[in-house]
């Protein structure tokens, strides 16, 4: 293994786990007399309940329990992170095509399967509303309950709340030229390998919950609130998720495994099926409609956006996400005027949640791909009106809010360069390329402890969860680096409330900078203690001595840690223990509750060609470069800028919910629901970081793994406009939508033959 | 009630002798009767190659093969890549290559990759690509497996 | 899984006793690429599943005898896409097979299950047509040559009767020399069901084959014995009229989740020029080296 220290790209600390197949996810945790659970649900997008029969189910041999609402405590127990909306079990009504309305647990997954087969309901279909149009319109029914939000004007539609950042006068800006035009990103899940998986057993007067939860405490938090347990009668233990991309951010189906265990008195396992995860989550679909305001010196005078996000039936963290996402829709640009006005609107879906971008990169396909359509029609090139227009490091381009955090023309001109941008192209070949930024973290608070033991080895407890991004591995590279441990020394411990101190969520690319950052104050504190000890050892002031990198230095010479450890523990022995503890108060007043502590940035570039007799496209080349201060782990930040960008191409050429005429989902599963795979790859993708060190994380660091996401359909529809003139405002560009547009293309160029 | 048989399969080189019932997969008798968890479940269709193994050196979806077909064969999981606790060159250039994130599809990757691999020796970067399509990866880590293979086909990790 | 009885007969005679014994509740187990799907998704319900692969009196592999080559009932697509023979002297089989699915779905669908299984858009089934495969049948009443073009009726269901099995495909040997290609449309570049799937095949005499698949209910052949298609230097409006003629009546499904039907039938134009196009250079590549 190489060298552990900051900068270098060791081999991922739980990486020989990962590729020895013994690491254990949640569906390999089996604990004695444990049930095989599976949920019941109906073949309809929405209906009202009008019996529950589990007669027969409850007579299959090996069945424990069968429960339906009725079976819960009343009022059934609803829950949310955002809103308590959801119960437990359906009441009354499924709400969406797949939402539970019983669930079975039984010796054997067959057992369990067949009962789930033989749950009688009867039900009658009602209509449901799965599009934007069908929501708003002031007949549809309305997807909540109104008894849900009392007080609450919205509560009487279907929209969950509208969220409003502006600044300036747009309707008194000076401009030009205004550029109008609306574009749609589509329903997408995020197709994690690891389907989600619960497990939930009873522990003398509390109980023990496994899941696939990238939140732990979150989940521990609520869970204690539903059964009204003490936390520390909750544990929550989060192994290592299979890919997480903010669909296991949020509490699911936990609770309904926790009452069949806590009813039967046994462990209960639930692992969904790949269907029954895009039936629990997905990124909200948009509709958004731009307006974009130039002058002719190729400034940018006003952006007047509305977004509207389709969320689903239950809130979970949707509205945060329309909150957050929207917020810096104008992009980072010097923006004298800005209106965005941007609703989540609830319909009769599978409830939206986190995903990679969190609301950001459906405005920002519509804006970039508007912000090419001005810079045509100025006849300014479309990099060159980007850089003239991007705000410059320190400046607000959100005018009460965090600056400009680094320099962003350095990154934009780096893609620029690594595209050729300016070069001759091919004969039928495009280029275009995109800016992609987001807000990190808000709010936070993270604590972790690290032990340093007798022997010079390390303990980090931090409650991240890594989830393939790597986590443990940067944090132990920090503490080998502060501590002088090789890196086979140093030991992560993560996933367990019962153990690891609290941490609040592992979201918003947030971890290498607030737990990064706690876990390099653990460190330096127990630097201070080693400091104390060769003080006293050596009889020299404490102001005298230094220690940093593994190295205690003295006046007149130089001892290692455990040099100074082992003389200071002494017979006895022990360790030393460091707490860190990094804490970002929420602000009230602040339209997302706190300012971001950094910007993810990014810039992606690509030039694509078209066959255009049947509208596939050739990505030739893909270059994506991020700003991210440090890369304390350098091929990790590779790995996760290129994953990011390939899982951009995802919803950008192939990947949608398709519904039917009700609203059912017609594509569950892996077979009508496309995802990239190695063959869909760009002839050459490229990835670059630039590095200032101008973060707020440990040595300059700031969070990334979502910039590259962002801005990848813009930039390729683009490149697919300069290569044939075809223009496409909806997601996917799929080989039949791209089709359409050409030939729309020869529709509009013959017109024009014969208008003249 | 289901009918049982009995099936003798040689699973990383060690004899087994089990006794399953006809209706299950390979893939759940590997995990569960085996407690080889190393493969993975996901798809259940054939699609995303999370449970692919190797059944008499071909790679294969065992989610789509009845334990009782492998029956006299040989099985090669994931578990049986490293010998005497020492990580086989592939799995060594996947840590070095960075080839794993989340991990989840690395079990299949490997397996695929190997018998890639014991077919074609020195394979173009197109048939790598062609040879692993059948290994879904939603952390997107292809270039790095791709690299990693590549690493092992030019000898670098002997 | 749903329960269901699993036979492993040793012989030809016991496999086909046993279909013929349950009728529409037997399924046969070669691959298993469809039927595991369907045992999983309850759309299959067979009471008994039997298993194929140990019948020892079924001729294995591919070989050439008798003026055709012949495949066997349990022969897996890779090893169809890699043989010298397929690919010697049919091409565009060897390339359809070569992109069923995965390497992993490759090493276990066989081609006499691809064909069972009676997809609209089986990517075998149009190079099958073109070089004129016969299916040979074993059943209660002795065995049969079923002609491909008689073999699909619709979507699951072929002109096999109850009883029947599978023991192999054979393909005449060409007795001229061809050029043939298989070309089809799926959403991405990784494997994928196809919306619409094709092959063309030109041959010395000016005989010109195109059958398609994915838009209508079975897989149609159609042939141009005047030789228009096959002639180069034919006018592009004569080869158009005799290509319109042939996809005139394709009829896809206006419920497909893959493509529009009006994306499809405009695709097949596409793929059916560029088919006929790479054939006639595939023919002369032929006849100058072949």
């Amino acid at each position: 293994m190489s060298a552990a220290k900051v900068g270098a790209s060791p081999w991922r600390v739980g990486g020989d786990g990962r590729v020895s197949g013994l690491q254990q996810y949640v569906a390999d945790v089996h604990l004695p007399g444990e049930l095989h659970a599976k949920l019941v649900t109906l073949p309809v997008a929405r209906a009202r309940i009008l019996g529950i029969d589990t007669s027969a189910a409850a007579q299959v041999p090996g069945v424990r329990v069968v429960v339906t609402a009725a079976d819960l405590p009343q009022p059934v127990p609803r829950y949310g992170p955002q809103f308590n909306d959801r119960p437990v079990l359906a009441v009354g009504e499924t709400k969406y095509h797949g939402e539970p309305v019983a669930a079975v647990a039984a010796d054997s997954k067959d057992a369990a399967e067949m009962a789930a087969h033989l749950v009688r309901v009867q039900y009658e279909e009602l209509p449901a509303v799965f599009t934007l149009a069908a929501a708003l319109d002031p007949a549809a029914p309305l997807v909540q309950d109104p008894a849900l939000r009392p007080g609450d004007p919205l509560a009487a539609t279907n929209v969950m709340r509208v969220h409003r950042v502006g600044w300036g006068d747009v309707d008194a800006e000076r401009a030009d030229l205004v550029i109008e035009n609306s574009y749609s990103f589509p329903a997408v899940t995020h197709f994690a390998i690891e389907p989600h998986a619960f497990i939930a057993a009873p522990d003398g007067d509390g109980i023990d919950v496994w899941s696939t939860i990238q939140h732990p405490y979150w989940l521990q938090r609520i869970l204690s609130r539903i059964f009204e347990l003490p936390l520390s009668r909750v544990r929550v233990i989060a192994p290592d998720p299979g890919g997480g991309f903010g669909g296991k951010q949020q509490i699911k189906y936990e609770p309904v495994v926790a009452f069949m265990a806590l009813r039967v008195g046994r462990p209960v396992r639930l692992v969904l099926t790949l269907e029954e995860t895009f039936q629990a989550v997905r990124r909200a679909a948009a509709e958004v409609h731009v307006r974009t305001g130039v002058r002719s010196d190729g400034t940018l005078a006003f952006q007047d956006i509305t977004a509207d996000y389709l969320i689903g039936a239950y809130v979970d963290i949707a509205d945060r996400v329309v909150n957050k996402g929207s917020y810096v829709a104008a992009g980072p640009y010097r923006m004298p005027a800005a209106r965005i006005v941007a609703r989540g609107v609830l319909s009769h879906t599978v409830p939206s949640t986190a995903f990679r971008g969190f609301g950001n990169p459906q405005v920002n396909w519509a804006v970039e791909s508007n912000l090419d359509d001005a810079a045509r029609a100025l006849d300014i090139d479309r990099l060159e009106f980007r850089l003239r227009n991007l705000a410059r490091k320190g400046e607000a381009f959100i005018p009460w809010d965090t600056p400009a955090d680094g320099d962003w023309q350095q990154t934009v001109r780096r893609a620029g360069e690594l595209i050729g941008w300016g070069t001759p192209r091919q004969r039928g070949h495009g280029r275009g390329i995109a800016i992609g930024i987001k807000s990190g973290p808000t709010t936070g608070l993270s604590y972790s402890t690290v032990r340093l033991l007798g022997d010079g080895s390390v303990i980090v407890l931090a409650g991240t969860s890594d989830m393939g991004q790597g986590a443990r591995t940067v944090f132990a590279q920090i503490a080998a680096q502060e501590l002088g441990a090789s890196l086979d020394r140093v030991t992560v411990v993560m996933g367990d409330t019962a153990i690891v101190p609290y941490d609040a969520q592992t979201s918003a690319s947030r971890s290498t900078v607030l737990m990064g950052n706690s876990v390099l104050k653990a460190c330096r504190s127990i630097q201070a203690q080693l400091r104390t000890m060769a003080a006293v050892l050596n009889g020299v002031a404490e102001e005298l001595i230094a220690v940093d990198s593994g190295v205690v230095r003295l006046p007149d010479r130089e001892l290692t840690v455990l040099e100074v450890l082992r003389a200071g523990l002494g017979p006895l022995g022990g360790e030393l223990i460091g707490n860190g503890e990094t804490r970002k108060d929420a602000e009230p007043e602040h339209p997302l509750q706190g300012s971001p502590a950094f910007f993810e940035f990014n810039c992606t570039a690509v030039e694509a060609s078209v066959d255009e007799g049947t509208g596939d496209v050739a990505i030739v080349r893909h270059v994506t470069v991020s700003d991210v201060g440090r890369a304390i782990n350098p091929l990790q930040v590779r790995m996760q800028d290129e994953g990011a960008a390939i899982m951009g191409l995802g919803h950008t050429l192939m990947e949608h919910y398709i519904y039917d005429e009700t609203g059912r989902v017609r594509n569950l599963g892996a077979v009508d629901y496309r995802i990239p795979t190695s063959m869909d790859l760009p002839l050459e993708l490229h990835s670059e970081f630039v590095e200032n060190a101008d973060g707020p994380g440990p040595y300059g660091a700031k969070g990334m793994s979502e910039g590259a996401l962002l801005c990848v359909s813009a930039a390729l529809a683009a490149a697919v406009r300069e290569a044939t003139g075809a223009v496409v405002r909806d997601l996917p560009l799929s080989p039949e939508r791209v089709w359409r547009a050409l030939r729309e293309r020869d529709r509009e160029r013959a017109q024009g033959r014969d208008e003249r | 009630m289901v009918d049982m048989l009995s099936v003798v399969m040689t699973v990383n080189g060690r004899r087994r002798t089990l006794e399953v019932a006809v209706n299950r997969t390979l893939l759940d008798v590997l995990r569960e009767d085996l407690e080889l968890t190393g493969t993975k479940e996901c798809c259940d269709a054939g699609e995303c190659g999370a449970c692919t193994v190797l059944v008499n050196g071909l790679a294969l979806d065992s989610c789509l093969m009845l334990a009782v077909e492998a029956d006299g064969a040989e099985v090669s999981t994931v578990e049986g890549l490293a010998k005497d606790g020492k990580l086989s060159p592939l799995q060594q250039a996947f840590l070095d290559k960075g080839a794993v994130q989340c991990g989840f599809c690395t079990p299949g990757q490997l397996m695929a990759a190997q018998a890639l691999l014991a077919a074609n020796p020195h394979p173009t970067l197109d048939e790598v690509h062609e040879g692993l399509s059948g290994n879904l990866c939603r952390c997107a880590c292809y270039l790095q497996i791709t690299e990693a293979v590549l690493a092992v086909a030019e000898g670098a990790h002997e | 899984m749903q329960p269901f009885s699993y036979e492993r007969p040793a012989t030809l005679a016991a496999a086909v006793a046993l279909l013929a014994a349950h009728g529409p509740d037997a399924r046969v187990l070669a691959g298993g690429t469809d039927l595991m799907l369907g045992l999983r998704s309850g759309s299959e319900k067979p009471s008994v599943v039997v298993d194929i692969k140990h019948i020892a009196d079924l001729s294995p592999g591919i070989r050439e005898e008798a003026g055709a080559v012949a495949i066997g009932a349990t022969t897996v697509m890779s090893d169809l896409a890699g043989n010298a023979l397929i690919r010697r002297y049919f091409r565009a089989l060897a390339e359809a097979a070569a992109i069923v699915g995965s390497v992993q779905i490759r090493n276990r669908a066989t081609l006499a299950g691809n064909i069972c299984n009676a997809s609209p858009a089986a990517d075998t089934a149009p190079p099958l047509l073109v070089y004129g495969a016969v299916v040979v049948a074993a059943g209660p009443r002795g065995t049969r040559h079923i002609p491909i073009s008689e073999f699909f009726v619709e979507s699951g269901v072929t002109t096999l009767g109850r009883g029947e099995l599978v023991t192999g495909i054979e393909l005449p040997l060409p007795s001229r020399r061809t050029g043939a290609v298989h070309l089809r449309r799926t959403r991405r570049r990784g494997h994928d069901l196809a919306s619409v799937t094709l092959c063309c095949s030109v041959d010395e005499g000016g005989v010109a084959k195109l059958a398609y698949g994915s838009v209508g209910p079975r897989p149609v052949l159609f042939i141009d014995d005047t030789g228009t298609l096959a002639d180069p230097a034919a006018a592009h409006e004569a080869k158009a009229r005799v290509l319109e003629g042939m996809f005139a009546g394709a009829s896809p499904s206006k419920r497909s989740m893959r493509a529009s039907p009006e994306y499809r039938l405009a695709m097949l134009r596409v793929l059916g020029w560029r088919a006929l196009q790479t054939a006639i250079d595939r023919l002369a590549e032929e006849r100058t080296h072949g």
